[in-house]
């Protein structure tokens, strides 16, 4: 394993759509994500964002290029390891929560625990409870999540992501969806559990409060990184094309 | 439906049996060509070669005899013949069954089937008929009247009609009268007192094999109910046939309903499919949901269809009607016949199963990255 690396990609390539609409969405990108480290990618709509989190959160395969979790090669693996990794060592964050409507809050969040099946009935249910209270949904659980407001889904997605105690956390524009205040709270909530849990948080936004917020900031274009930096530092930092 | 088409060949074949026995063996045959092997009953050719002597003249010791064979419960003499019958201005072409009523009553449903009148009575009084219920109808008589029977020596006898009978068949019924055997020898001028022997079986479908068995054995033809009632088992075995086909649309049917009703599922649930599979659901799990969604519909379907089969299967055999064609019958006739709920819900699940497959595997072949990029923007 590499030391200290959750999540790593080199030269992703990645063509979208067919024929005549066929676009070149990624050009050789190359990362590395630590644990611990809240990175955010930045760029302007169309530039490959959402693609590389995708193909990041192994739900995509990229068409050259490799995509390694830990050490293990992860991009070529069939479906049902895809699956299995996807289940156990990431968790998903989208902007629009993608709640199940029909279930309460507890309900969505032990759906991730059920596929792992690692829990008792009853730990999955003490699990769920206590990650719900975690965001400060405690007295929310029973509640149908058709029935809770934007922020308190979004935490109930938080708190879903979370539920198989993920190594990487991918987050796409988790905050695309929320208020000013709400937003900060669930990007707040989000770089503590990373930071606490040792967890690697990976976030597209569109957002320049929050990204600034990140540990890292990757600036995307046309496909491409053409700049990474730490927070607070201007010009690319670990660049690497 | 088929509680219905089972219901009325069901009928009809207990109706028959009742009335005429399960197997029939009638006049005795000689091979032209003595010493050789009877031939095989199948043969037409060997048939052909048959000489027949008309009548049972050795009816006692036949029956002594078959009466050792386990799947024999009864038998009878029966001296048949054509007559006409009169009565007032009305005239018919009757088919008189001379019988001995104490093991004729052993042998068919008689008994049961009088719709009026009383069997002491035939049975006491040897001046007296049983005559079908579509017969008087005809000859416009009941119990207590009496009826002309014609002699072929030209000259009318004049009997009592002591009971009518109602088999069910309306072939039966509209030609057939009952008289004592003495009566009958005398009225149809016959040397011998049987021209056939009529057969109540344990197993009435293992007559064919004793038919031919007893062919062999007694040197008399021999014909099953099966072979007697062949055009007419026929008919039913197409109905039934017709109604299995309809049934088999009607499930047909139900499954592309099915069917349809899973696609649009999986169509509603393409966001829900793609958030699992982001989850860590495989396409396996995403099929079984949905196969398992099949399997709860066909489990419903299947307990309410029978429950409502059931119901519908009752309630149609309470429709009066008035049959007076092939059947007399004055209600619907159904069968009641668990292999038919257990064929329909077997019929259901391989249907529903069909009809969930495709849904489910088309789902769990949807990429979640399209559907979640579609949903982000």
């Amino acid at each position: 394993m590499i030391p200290g690396v959750s999540l790593s990609c080199e030269g992703i390539e990645r063509y979208l759509g067919e024929d005549e609409s066929r676009v070149h969405a990624l050009r050789g990108v190359t990362l590395d994500v630590t644990p611990g480290s809240t990175h955010a990618v930045v760029g302007p709509s169309g530039c490959g964002k959402s693609t590389l989190l995708y193909i990041l959160g192994l739900l995509d395969h990229p068409d050259a290029g490799s995509v390694m979790l830990g050490t293990e090669p992860a991009s070529d693996l069939p479906d049902r390891e895809l699956s299995r990794r996807r289940n156990e060592f990431i968790g998903f964050i989208f902007q629009f929560h993608f709640l199940l409507e029909d279930f309460s809050a507890h309900e969505n969040v032990m759906i991730p625990m059920r596929k792992l099946g690692r829990l008792s009935a009853e730990e999955m249910t003490d699990r769920g409870a206590a990650l719900l209270d975690a965001v400060g949904l405690g007295d929310r659980l029973q509640r149908p999540s058709r029935h809770l407001s934007g922020g308190e889904q979004q935490r109930v997605a938080i708190a879903r992501a979370l539920a198989n105690d993920p190594r990487v956390i991918l987050a796409d524009e988790p905050t695309g969806n929320l208020d000013t205040m709400n937003s900060q709270r669930a990007f707040d909530l989000l770089q503590r559990l990373a930071h606490e849990g040792d967890k690697a948080l990976f976030l597209v936004t569109h957002n320049p409060t929050i990204a600034e917020a990140c540990d890292w900031i990757h600036e995307m274009k046309d496909g491409r990184i053409i700049g990474s930096h730490a927070r607070g530092q201007r010009g690319p930092m670990n660049m690497k094309l | 439906m088929q509680a219905q088409t089972r219901g009325f060949a069901q009928y009809f074949i207990d109706s028959s049996l009742g009335s005429n026995g399960a197997l029939i063996v009638r006049e005795r045959f000689e091979p032209r060509q003595i010493g050789s092997i009877v031939p095989p009953r199948t043969s037409k050719k060997n048939v052909q070669h048959r000489q027949l002597f008309e009548g049972i003249t050795n009816a006692n010791e036949i029956m002594r005899v078959s009466r050792q064979f386990t799947n024999v419960v009864a038998c009878s003499p029966v001296l048949r013949g054509s007559l006409n019958a009169r009565s007032g201005f009305e005239n018919a072409t009757v088919d008189l069954f001379g019988i001995e009523p104490a093991l004729h009553l052993q042998t068919t449903d008689l008994a049961h089937q009088l719709v009026e009148g009383s069997l002491d009575d035939f049975r006491n009084r040897p001046e007296s008929v049983i005559i079908g219920s579509r017969l008087a109808n005809t000859l416009n008589i009941a119990t207590g009247d009496s009826v002309q029977l014609l002699s072929p020596g030209g000259e009318y006898r004049r009997f009592n009609v002591a009971a009518v009978a109602r088999s069910g068949v309306g072939a039966i019924d509209a030609v057939r009268v009952y008289c004592h055997a003495r009566v009958a020898q005398t009225l149809l001028r016959k040397p011998y007192t049987a021209s056939m022997i009529i057969y109540k079986l344990r197993d009435p479908d293992r007559a064919p094999a004793l038919a031919a068995h007893f062919e062999t054995l007694f040197q008399h033809g021999a014909a099953s109910w099966q072979e007697r009632e062949e055009s007419t088992l026929h008919l039913f075995l197409t109905l039934q046939l017709s109604a299995a086909i309809t049934v088999s649309l009607v499930i047909l049917l139900a499954g592309f309903g099915i069917f349809n009703v899973l696609t649009m599922t999986v169509l509603s649930k393409i966001r829900e499919i793609a958030i699992l599979r982001s989850m860590g659901y495989r396409r396996r799990d995403i099929s079984a949901i949905f196969i398992w969604q099949g399997a709860l519909i066909a489990t419903a379907g299947a307990l309410i269809g029978c429950g409502a089969g059931a119901l519908l299967t009752w309630g149609v055999s309470k429709i009066p009607i008035h049959l007076t064609g092939l059947l007399s019958t004055d209600h619907f006739v159904v069968t009641w016949d668990w292999r038919h709920y257990v064929w329909a819900i077997l019929l259901a699940m391989v249907a529903v199963f069909l009809a969930s497959y495709v849904p489910a595997r088309r789902a769990a072949l949807l990429p979640p990255v399209v559907t979640l990029r579609g949903s982000s923007v």
